[in-house]
Order: structure tokens, then sequence, then C-alpha cells
């Protein structure tokens, strides 16, 4: 199994769900950075990101999302949790982001909230 | 099961490393008291630590260790970090303003916030000449 997987899928217009997948640490985040600033590249900035197949996240990882939500937003989108595992969204709690981003159950609700 | 224990990994400082590091801390905490609850945690801020010095430790390019030894006894499960890399006192690094952090859109500086967060003790020396060591320690029943 490879240590990190992103797979990309655009839903809608200007809408795209990124799955990850394994290990989200200092030594994957960058593709994960990359991928996400390829798509503000391309003028997308309403993203969901489902997390439920993240087996484990560091502060490397968070990193990304903390340093990607503020242009988001600046171009009237937003960045969209979904499902994390417990392991994981005790990360996002410890280090105070769970006020801060939001997170949804299912890819409905996640899609909806960012139309 | 849960009596004293002892081992150490010696890694160089390469971020690939830190997946030999947590199963390193894992195998260690399941033979020790430490709660599930807890484990996923006490990888983190080991993760932390050692990231931390792959990243600012050491010159890019330029090769070094880094040293961790566990200790597990009835009472306590420690974990010590050694490097020879740039002298780097955390105590002198504050905890961040998580807003502002984010408003900054700041991707890096908090291993140590999640390091304190997490363990029972945080604690650093240096060795005039020979190393950083950053000791974390979290209690167990």
């Amino acid at each position: 199994m490879p240590a990190f997987k992103i797979l990309k899928e655009k839903v809608e217009e200007g809408i795209v769900i990124l799955t990850v997948q394994g290990f989200l640490d200092a030594h994957t985040f960058e593709e994960l950075e990359k991928t996400i600033n390829d798509l503000f590249d391309g003028s997308v900035y309403r993203l969901a990101v489902d997390l439920s197949g993240l087996d484990y996240i560091s502060s490397a990882g968070a990193g990304v999302f903390i340093g990607a939500i503020g242009t988001a937003q600046e171009n009237d989108g937003n960045i969209i949790l979904m499902r994390p595992s417990p392991n994981v969204k005790e990360v996002f709690d410890l280090l105070g982001l769970s006020q801060i981003f939001t997170f949804k159950e299912t890819r409905d609700e996640a899609v909806k909230a960012l139309r | 099961m849960g009596e004293s224990l002892k081992d150490r990994l010696v890694v160089t400082n390469d971020t690939k490393y830190l997946i030999v590091v947590r199963d390193f801390v894992s195998r260690m905490i399941r033979q020790s008291r430490v709660t599930r609850e807890d484990e996923n945690k006490i990888i983190l801020a080991v993760d932390e630590a050692v990231t931390n010095i792959i990243e600012h430790g050491y010159d890019q390019g330029v090769d070094g260790t880094i040293e961790l030894e566990i200790e597990s006894d009835p009472g306590q499960f420690k974990v010590v970090v050694r490097d020879s890399g740039r002298v780097f006192n955390p105590e002198s690094v504050p905890n961040p303003d998580m807003k502002e952090h984010v408003k900054a859109g700041r991707k890096k500086g908090l291993g140590l916030f999640l390091m304190r967060q997490i363990m029972d003790e945080v604690r650093y020396r240096y060795k005039d000449g020979v190393q950083n060591e950053l000791t974390l320690v979290k209690y167990t029943k």
C-alpha cells in the first residue's frame, strides 16, 4: 500500500472533492499542497476533502489546510473537511482547528455547504 | 506486559524515516501501560519532535542522525530524542494563537504546541558541544 494517495473528483463546475488516504505527514504533505495549489491555479476554490481513508495526520499535514483555507475563502470558496477518523479528528481538536474548519459527515452535505 | 522496558532507534534526518519512527513508538507503547486512547497522541508528539529536527536541526543536504531512546516503567513512558544539529531551545517558543495562525496562513510552527498539549513533561537540555536532548514524558497508571 502506498504511504499516501490523493484522488480528485470534479462534482460540478468549481467544486472538487479530494479523497486523501494513508499518512499525511512531513514526508507527504507537499503532494497535497501541490494538488490544492494546482486547483487554485485553475480557479477552483471550493474543495471538500474526504479524510475517511486517512490513517494519520501530523501538524505538517494540518498545515496544508491552514495554509489553503485563507486563499480559498478570499476567492469566495472554502475547504470543507469530511469524515475524519477519531484519531485524525483528535489532531484537529488538539490544534484548536475544529472550531475554525467546517466538518461534514456526508458528501452531499459537503457539496451543499460549498454551493 | 507493562513492566520496565527500554529500546533505542537511530534514523537519519530524512522525512521518509518518520514512518519507521512511528512504528517504533507504537511497538513500545503496546508493550507499556499507555492506554490505547493515548497511543496516537504520543506517536504524534514524537513525530513532531523528529520532524522539527529534520526540518530545522541540520542544514539542507547535511546528513545527521536522530536518536530515540524509549524507557517505559509502570509510572511513565519516556522518550528521549537526541540530535547533534543546530542548538534549539523549545522553551523559548511561545504557544501560537491559532486564530491568528490560520489568518496568517502559517503552515508551520505547531509541533511544539502539540507536544506540550499531549505530554505531561517536555524538557530540553543542551549538552555543550555534543547534542540537543529533548525529553518527552507521559505519566501512566
